[in-house]
């Protein structure tokens, strides 16, 4: 009893010590003293962001902040730093950001203008596009055959803006997360579901029978995913950027692509000339 | 880092009417799932106090069973766990019908119904045992003495906890947004979607429940002060 009663008080106190939502503070500052540098990430979007077999939080968005953006980060403060992960969803992630509860979002979040106002966002350091998950033979090739379909979609993601807007013949049904959608594919409630092309093939894979369904249709969306962070983050925005830049010269930033998409990779999804030259126009080559 | 507020944004462009819609969306689905809250948890309220055993085991199943099982979890039954049991061509029908507005009415009703279920009975037990044995006496069947005497009884003396329960029902609601129904929960965090303003989305969201909620509350003490059987139940105020 007196063991809970201490439990009790210690989570008291330690709540009482974090620093009040909102407060100002320069994000860089805060790493500098504290030698952690939190992340909002997502723990179901293989291979960007996922908890694995051994229990371990791993992805490729992961990768390309301890190898390419931590090291950037540590260069600026001077210090060590450790990286700590946070769960972040597309509906909790801005606010956590605002919030201060995380200083970065590196996980599936694509860069729009509408996004750019409220936050800033890094290189773009991968694209993809939005295609659908049917089941084979469907009578859905693309985004032209859905009215009157029932078109499974996550809240708040960029494809459900889209289908409801241009598309508002489908029938949209829009899930908390990715699982739930997917089961609600794999039992018929709905006919397909529209996500980023990568991510439709990582749920594919982790099918209990990948061979039943297919992915079709051309990108009806571009989603190039970038790292946010809180608007005005100059010093944190100048570190990550750098970091990345440094990935694409070097070729460090292919390695690490070639990790989770490669052949052997976890999901392998082959880098194509366009997407490779899109991501290096980024730093003018 | 300062944040900038915009009010604005919860009138301008499609968030106002999103919103309405969710409202009556969230009302559409509780009020529905509030009579069949009331309906169950009368029948089965009244039921775990008969003097029959079997009819009190089936009550307190219900009640136990329900009571106990976490409502997110109970919604995602109702919605992925019971259509596949159903024939193919009704599945297809109910998905292309709000299926989801259903199970999400039914999760909620049924959960509720074992709450309201504990309420009743607790009223029930409250009233002395001589009104039964008078009511009896007089040659009412035990139906008779439950139908016209106990539970009009019960049902006034249980306003307070009952009104506490509806609230959480209504506040409930938004669990179906799991489920794809697009109550006003899920139309706030729409509305922080389109404009990336989460503080004011979300405030929107909750002065519309506590509104909702207030004027519940509201009425329901006027119909406390209304049908308060005096002796029965000390009056506040």
């Amino acid at each position: 009893m007196k063991r809970i009663l201490a439990v009790v008080v210690a989570l008291a106190v330690a709540l009482s010590l974090t620093p009040p939502v909102g407060a100002q503070q320069d994000t860089m500052a805060k790493i500098k003293e504290s030698g952690v540098l939190t992340i909002g990430t997502r723990t179901g979007s293989p291979p960007f962001a996922y908890i694995n077999k051994d229990n371990q939080w791993v992805g490729f968005s992961i990768d390309l902040v301890e190898q390419l953006v931590k090291p950037a980060v540590e260069k600026e403060v001077g210090r060590a730093v450790k990286v700590e992960k946070k769960e972040s969803t597309p509906p909790t992630r801005i606010p956590l950001l605002s919030a201060n509860s995380v200083d970065l979002i590196a996980g599936t979040m694509t860069d729009t203008p509408q996004r750019r106002e409220v936050v800033d966002f890094s290189l773009t350091f991968f694209y993809t596009g939005a295609q659908f998950l049917v089941k084979k033979g469907s009578p859905i090739k693309g985004v032209n055959d859905i009215a009157g379909k029932r078109i499974a979609s996550q809240q708040a993601s960029t494809n459900a803006k889209i289908i409801r807007e241009r598309y508002p013949q489908a029938q949209l049904r829009e899930f908390p997360d990715q699982p739930a959608a997917f089961q609600a594919l794999l039992q018929g409630q709905v006919d397909a579901f529209t996500n980023d092309g990568i991510q439709l093939a990582g749920l594919k894979a982790k099918a209990p029978n990948p061979a039943e369904w297919e992915i079709v249709g051309d990108f009806y969306s571009e989603e190039p995913y970038g790292m946010a962070m809180r608007k005005g983050d100059a010093r944190l925005k100048a570190a990550v950027d750098g970091g990345l830049k440094n990935g694409f010269e070097s070729g460090k930033y292919f390695e690490i692509y070639e990790k989770w998409f490669g052949p052997k990779g976890e999901l392998p999804y082959p880098l194509t000339a366009t997407v490779k030259a899109y991501l290096l126009k980024q730093i003018g080559k | 880092m300062n944040y900038q507020f915009n009010w604005s944004v919860l009138w301008s462009g499609q968030s106002g009417g999103w919103l309405l819609h969710g409202l009556l969306l969230t009302l559409a689905i509780s009020v529905l799932a509030w009579v069949l809250a009331a309906v169950l948890g009368i029948v089965s309220g009244a039921m775990r106090t008969v003097p029959w055993k079997p009819l009190r085991v089936i009550a307190t199943f219900y009640v136990e069973f329900f009571r106990n099982v976490p409502f997110l979890v109970w919604m995602f039954f109702w919605y992925f766990g019971v259509p596949p049991l159903l024939p193919r061509v009704v599945q297809d029908w109910l998905f292309n019908h709000s299926a989801e507005f259903w199970a999400g009415m039914f999760a909620l009703g049924v959960y509720h119904g074992a709450r309201m279920s504990e309420i009743i009975r607790a009223g029930i037990l409250s009233i002395p045992r001589t009104q039964f044995e008078a009511a009896v006496a007089m040659g009412l069947t035990t139906f008779q003495v439950y139908r016209l005497i106990i539970v009009p009884i019960a049902l006034r003396l249980i306003v307070p906890p009952a009104t506490n329960d509806s609230l959480n029902l209504l506040k409930n609601s938004s669990v179906a947004l799991t489920i794809s129904v697009a109550e006003l929960t899920f139309q706030a965090r729409q509305v922080e979607t389109y404009t990336a303003k989460a503080i004011e989305a979300l405030t929107a969201g909750t002065v519309i429940y506590l509104v909702l909620c207030l004027g519940i509350a509201a009425i329901m003490t006027r119909v406390e002060r209304r049908f308060a059987i005096p002796g029965l139940i000390a009056r506040g105020g």
